[in-house]
């Protein structure tokens, strides 16, 4: 699955069937290469809340359903993966992030797929305000 | 196989740790007293308001000069500004610097320090501003050569000073200069800036 095809998707508390909101975005944490969160914009008041992926039950084609809303401790920054800028460790550019492909039962990320090369998820060390840094060759 | 870059173009060069943060940017590159490496840098703030950091950054706590940022690990490589303070900040002194060989030739002054990217910060050569005798070529291009640092050379008051047959090391092609910066063997390198 998609990163891009999980934005906008309906997310559902699994007790009470109450919708939270919608996907806005996944998170990436590199150092285990899963997804680490999961970002739902919703509610009276269209703010932003940050899921575990433990939280969730499942990710369905239609609904993505939840076990539990409690916030993780600690919130993690947002850093978009999706139009990250790519640098590899000796600090050169190589494109922007397009895509991530992930397992959606497990969370394992599979390959990042940005405008110049696909990069397998033990090459990655580090995403944040700036770049995804990648390891290269 | 690292790049060739123009210690000028690092300012506002990105300081990004592995983490993918960027944390600074490089204001000044400071050099050793003999000019023959990068010891380190001065920091200024991300962003249009921001002012000169206290911190700078020492050459050692660099994991990578690279083509779009300087690589280090964590924030904790910043480093206290009086580390460097004793060394040569690039616009102070070697900038305008006057190249000079032993036997008293006037090969021209520094406009620029060309340094090795990647993990060694190694000075290998001059951008120079050519003294007349140097200059040759269509008029608008003349003015511009390069010069290898080579091995021995002698920093005498504001003089840099190169063994006399440097003068047949000077040129104004980017990619001659790089096979000479690199003992005429002809490693392959990066463009140059």
């Amino acid at each position: 699955m998609l990163f891009s095809q999980v934005r906008g998707r309906p997310v559902v508390a699994s007790a009470g069937a109450a919708q939270l909101g919608v996907v806005t975005s996944l998170t990436v944490d590199t150092a285990s290469g899963r997804v680490g969160h999961v970002r739902v914009r919703g509610g009276r008041l269209r703010r932003e809340t940050v899921l575990a992926w433990d939280a969730l039950e499942s990710l369905g084609p239609d609904v993505v359903l939840v076990r539990s809303t409690a916030a993780p401790e600690p919130v993690p920054p947002r850093h978009d993966i999706l139009g990250s800028r790519v640098l590899t460790e000796a600090g050169n550019e190589r494109g922007t992030v397009l895509d991530v492909v992930f397992e959606p039962r497990t969370g394992r990320i599979l390959t990042v797929v940005t405008t110049l090369d696909e990069w397998p998820p033990d090459r990655l060390l580090g995403l944040g305000d700036h770049a995804l840094v990648v390891r290269a060759g | 196989m690292d790049e060739l870059m123009a210690a000028r173009s690092l300012t506002t060069r990105p300081v990004v740790t592995l983490a993918g943060d960027a944390v600074a940017q490089v204001k000044d590159t400071v050099f050793d007293t003999a000019a023959s490496r990068i010891t380190g840098f001065a920091l200024s703030g991300r962003g249009l308001l921001s002012g000169p950091l206290q911190d700078g950054l020492p050459w050692t706590a660099v994991y990578s000069l690279g083509h779009d940022a300087v690589m280090i690990r964590d924030r904790r490589a910043l480093a206290s500004t009086a580390v460097l303070a004793r060394e040569e900040p690039l616009r102070g002194r070697v900038l305008g610097a006057r190249v000079l060989t032993e036997t008293g030739t006037d090969i021209g002054r520094v406009l620029d320090v060309v340094v090795e990217g990647g993990t060694s910060g190694r000075v290998v050569g001059f951008r120079v501003a050519a003294a007349k005798q140097f200059a040759t070529g269509p008029k608008r291009h003349r003015r511009r050569v390069y010069v290898p640092r080579g091995e021995s050379l002698t920093v005498q008051g504001r003089a840099l000073v190169l063994p006399a047959d440097a003068v047949h090391r000077v040129t104004d092609d980017p990619t001659a200069f790089a096979a000479l910066a690199d003992g005429g063997a002809g490693r392959r390198k990066g463009p140059l800036p």
